[in-house]
């Protein structure tokens, strides 16, 4: 047994953990965030993405005491007081949602990028998401809709 | 009288998107419930073989509540169209991933370390996976009936005949491959009971399939049980056979508790269909000007160890071996095989994607034997409205294949106009 201590979603969490669990089944079996999705369990699919201090992690891949003192964001924490973030909300515009599986994982890659660069280019952001498959949209609705939150984004900064 | 539509039209946001961007849409690897079990199930690692199971070391683990052999099962057998699967094999497995048991367990880390204690004994048997060679008369048999499950005929005009009108002929064989559907969610069930009735949430497409072939395997009254379809994370075809949902419910039955399974990727790929692999072979003539004259078929494609879809998916095959277009004389035989592969059923298509790579192939060499650009023979021999396709049918409605070579042609000088 490990004691770690994690912030996901602006919440400090202390838990003891066995070493051998891994992120995602902490994230889900013990905060019960079922929002993070296993697809593969490893490494491939991207459906379990979450953010680790402002990277985008496969949670598959990463044991939950390797997240010890780190600030992680899950799907749960992209809504704010105000709503959904401007990015679910362009996916939502878009039609970029089918089985929504992929969702998660997209929205918080689609998020990773546009931190950095906030005006991507098209092939900018299919880099960006090339982390993550989509098995049924065929993704152009998925960078129509990263390049509608970038301009949503830009708008309110203005 | 025009009346106002509200959705016709109109770009409209999808009742579930809210649910799924917000990471709430609820999955059947999400669900739980108090003093839960957890299921696994052992599959074969061998196409064709006799099996004995030893049960001893693995019953005997702490924390395993049951393990559910074919003799759990009242009714041991399941199907879409042929009742040809069994829930848990009776002594004999037929492909690799074919369910011997089904171990219940108060963990899932549990359930995993008794799975892998039972003692699988196999006599292996010859097996095939050619399903040309499981057409021969001498090949061992994957079902007591023998390997021919279906054959489908179609016959317009005079092929032979025809042949010899023909200016130019095109024979070739082609050959496509088994395909998994990768919907991203792979399966996961819970199982519990209100009362007498047992409850099963599943991702399925079709619920009340299920319904049906649970009640049957359970011998119980279809209102006995209720299948309740949580988010589907993709499906394509894939989830339209019973997988875990008839174990999942006897389980819950068995022992009164709720029962929860996952797949893992892995097992996901050997536990759903997959797409026929086809062999097609194709001979096609046309006259000197590029118009079809006539067009003769084969195809055969390998459905595996289990019959699923087999039937429905060759005879669309068989249906669309012409293509979109006109052919006055046609002579088309598909097959349906059984052999020890992993079984084929729906994908995206159902049997109408496959042939597309014969005879468009053959269309393009067509138009290259007689000097020709490979739409102008296209747009000569496209079925239109009011065209009679090979079976039969009079197309009475829309069929707007020439609008649609029309756009491409144009985006096709585009393309070309792009790399001068
Ligand atoms: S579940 Fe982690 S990458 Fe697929
Ligand atoms: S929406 Fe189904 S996998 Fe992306």
């Amino acid at each position: 047994m490990k004691t770690i201590n994690v912030k996901i979603n602006g919440e400090n969490y202390t838990r003891e953990i066995n070493e051998d669990m891994r992120l995602l089944d902490f994230i889900r079996d013990e905060l019960k965030l079922y929002g993070t999705k296993e697809g593969c369990g490893e490494g491939e699919c991207g459906a379990c993405t979450v953010i680790m201090d402002g990277v985008t992690v496969n949670s598959c891949m990463v044991m939950a005491f390797q997240a010890n003192n780190k600030e992680i964001l899950t799907i749960e924490g992209m809504e704010d007081e105000k709503g959904l973030h401007p990015i679910q909300q362009a996916f939502l515009d878009e039609g970029a949602v089918q089985c929504g599986f992929c969702i998660p994982g997209m929205v918080l890659s689609a998020k990773a990028l546009l931190d950095k660069n906030p005006k991507p280019s098209r092939k900018e952001i299919k880099e960006g998401i090339s982390g993550n498959l989509c098995r049924c949209t065929g993704y152009n609705k998925i960078v129509d809709s990263i390049e509608k939150a970038s301009q949503y984004l830009e708008g309110e900064d203005q | 009288m025009k009346k106002n539509l509200e959705v016709v039209g109109k770009s409209v946001i999808r009742v579930d998107g809210f649910s799924k961007v917000t990471g709430k849409a609820t999955y059947s690897q999400d669900l739980t419930m108090d003093n839960m079990l957890w299921g696994k199930t052992l599959r074969s690692t061998k196409p064709h073989a006799n099996i004995k199971l030893n049960l001893t070391k693995a019953e005997v683990i702490p924390g395993v509540v049951r393990i559910l052999t074919y003799k759990d099962v009242p009714h041991n057998h399941h199907g879409v169209v042929f009742k040809d699967h069994e829930v848990l094999s009776s002594g004999r497995v037929r492909s690799i991933g074919t369910p011997i048991a089904f171990v219940v367990a108060e963990t899932e880390k549990i359930a995993v370390e008794a799975m892998k204690a039972i003692e699988v004994e196999y006599q292996e048997l010859e097996a095939v996976f050619d399903p040309v060679e499981a057409m021969k008369e001498d090949a061992p048999k994957v079902h007591e009936n023998g390997n021919l499950l279906y054959h489908y005929k179609l016959r317009l005009g005079d092929v032979d005949a025809a042949f010899k009108e023909c200016a130019v002929i095109v024979e070739n064989q082609y050959k496509t491959s088994m395909v998994d559907h990768a919907f991203l969610q792979p399966e996961a069930g819970i199982a519990y009971l209100e009362e007498d009735m047992v409850v099963v949430c599943a991702a399925t497409q079709y619920p009340h399939f299920d319904q049906l072939e649970i009640a049957e395997a359970l011998e119980v009254p279809t209102e006995k049980v209720k299948v309740l379809n949580p988010a589907v994370g993709g499906a394509f075809g894939g989830r339209e056979d019973i997988t875990m949902q008839i174990h999942l419910a006897l389980a819950s039955k068995l022992t009164g508790r709720p029962v929860k399974t996952v797949y893992s990727r892995e097992e996901s790929f050997v536990a759903h269909s997959k797409r026929h692999p086809m062999i097609m072979s194709y001979k096609t003539g046309a006259d000197k000007n590029g118009k079809l004259i006539a067009m003769e078929a084969k195809i055969v494609g390998d459905t595996g160890a289990y019959a699923s879809w087999a039937i429905n998916v060759l005879r669309k095959a068989g249906v669309h071996a012409t293509g979109p277009y006109e052919i006055p004389n046609v002579k088309v035989d598909s097959y349906a095989v059984y052999t020890n592969n992993p079984f084929a059923g729906a994908m995206r298509g159902f049997g109408a994607t496959q042939t597309p790579i014969g005879h468009e192939q053959q269309m393009d060499m067509l138009a290259e034997k007689l000097n020709m650009n490979p739409l102008e023979i296209r747009f000569l021999n496209a079925l239109k409205k009011g065209s009679k396709t090979a079976t039969g049918q009079i197309l009475e409605e829309s069929f707007p294949l020439k609008e649609c070579l029309e756009v491409l042609e144009k985006a096709f000088k585009k393309d070309a106009k792009g790399v001068e």
